[in-house]
């Protein structure tokens, strides 16, 4: 009884001492506690969780420090400790630098500068509008739009910049002749009017158009005097109003007088004025 | 493929293409692009029948690409957040389809 008991109690350890180690070593669902997440851990024979040597850090524990790793804020070096990057200004080449010139002066001598999108016209085409524009004294510029771009920023007219993607010719005339050029240009169909620089201001197709249908200057200055002077005369005609009128009662009183009575009716003409 | 590699575009199904745009807006790069292909001198010796109106507004709308086929169909492109290449290969294969006979033959 007693070596069985013995036998039965060793076994009866042994195996507990083996189911618990299959127990940590298999799965940890046989102890389910509350809000635990299952975690399968298919380690054959795990070491103990504090070891005296670096164990390897389990997959899922990898990565999750990995995603929750700590990145500190940049720390921005304090102003004037390096030198400034040295700005990448690239010298324009000689032949930019003439463009440049070029159109400088382009710039301040004409008043028109339109820009025109040619969709590919060939040169028999171009010949012709060079020609019929040049009867009116505009001439026709190609300028690499690169350079314009460039140039354009550095000036006053840096929002005529957006205007010079793809082919575009330039239109410049000394006068402000916009309905010849329209004319003109309505009569090639592949030329586009994008927008216009008159007298230093920017303008639309639809401003350019509007601009060709005003009335010259000269009469624009008469219509604005006229409108001005119209109040002050209105005015002046109703102060004048009434001495204007005794005057012209009195005048039409001795037209009446004199032929029926010259002698008395100038006296009394007269002591009435 | 091979057709939308070359440069050129054949109108021959085209009644007429309309293309608007504001030149001063920042998204009508590719629109222009597209009117400067369609409206070169290759493309429009394909056929003359074939009209290519460019509208040039300042109402800061979108530009648009409207094209008229010549069985009735059309096509409403717009041109504010496509490039050029897709217009192009949209309009080129539709044209292809809708004259498939003319260009087999031309390709054969």
């Amino acid at each position: 009884m007693v070596p069985m008991n013995a036998a039965f109690i060793c076994r009866h350890f042994l195996n507990y001492v083996f189911l618990s180690k299959m127990a940590a070593t298999l799965c940890v669902k046989l102890l389910p506690k509350q809000g635990w997440l299952p975690l399968t851990q298919s380690v054959r024979h795990g070491s103990k969780a504090v070891t005296r040597h670096r164990k390897p850090v389990h997959f899922l524990r990898q990565k999750l420090m990995a995603v929750t790793r700590y990145i500190p804020p940049p720390r921005v070096a304090p102003p004037g400790a390096y030198p400034p990057p040295a700005e990448q200004v690239q010298e324009d080449n000689a032949l930019t630098v003439l463009i440049k010139r070029n159109l400088k002066k382009l710039f301040q001598e004409n008043k028109i500068i339109a820009v025109v999108q040619n969709n590919a016209s060939n040169s028999e085409d171009m010949m012709n509008l060079k020609y019929r524009l040049h009867k009116h004294g505009i001439t026709v510029k190609f300028f690499p739009n690169q350079v314009m771009r460039s140039f354009l920023k550095d000036s006053i007219y840096c929002n005529m910049a957006p205007l010079l993607i793809g082919p575009t010719v330039l239109f410049v005339c000394k006068e402000p002749k916009v309905k010849e050029m329209l004319m003109t240009l309505r009569s090639s169909p592949q030329m586009t009017l994008l927008g216009a620089c008159i007298d230093n201001t920017l303008l639309s197709a639809e401003g350019v158009v509007a601009y060709s249908k005003l009335p010259s200057m000269t009469v624009v200055q008469g219509q604005l005097v006229s409108g001005l002077t119209m109040l002050t005369s209105r005015t002046a005609h109703m102060l004048q109003h009434h001495p204007a009128h005794l005057s012209a009662l009195l005048q039409q009183y001795v037209k009446q007088q004199s032929p029926d009575n010259s002698a008395e009716g100038a006296p009394k003409a007269e002591e009435a004025t | 493929m091979a057709a939308s590699s070359r440069a050129t575009v054949v109108l021959k199904a085209v009644k007429n293409i309309t293309i608007r745009f504001c030149p001063f807006e920042s998204n009508v790069r590719s629109t222009r692009e597209f009117l400067a292909m369609v409206g070169s001198e290759k493309a429009r010796s394909t056929n003359m029948n074939c009209e290519v109106i460019a509208m040039v507004k300042h109402d800061k709308s979108e530009p648009v690409v409207d094209i008229t086929y010549a069985d009735g169909e059309r096509l409403v492109m717009k041109g504010a957040k496509l490039s050029t290449r897709e217009m192009f290969s949209a309009f080129q294969s539709r044209c292809i389809a809708k004259d498939p006979q003319s260009q087999a033959k031309a390709k054969k």
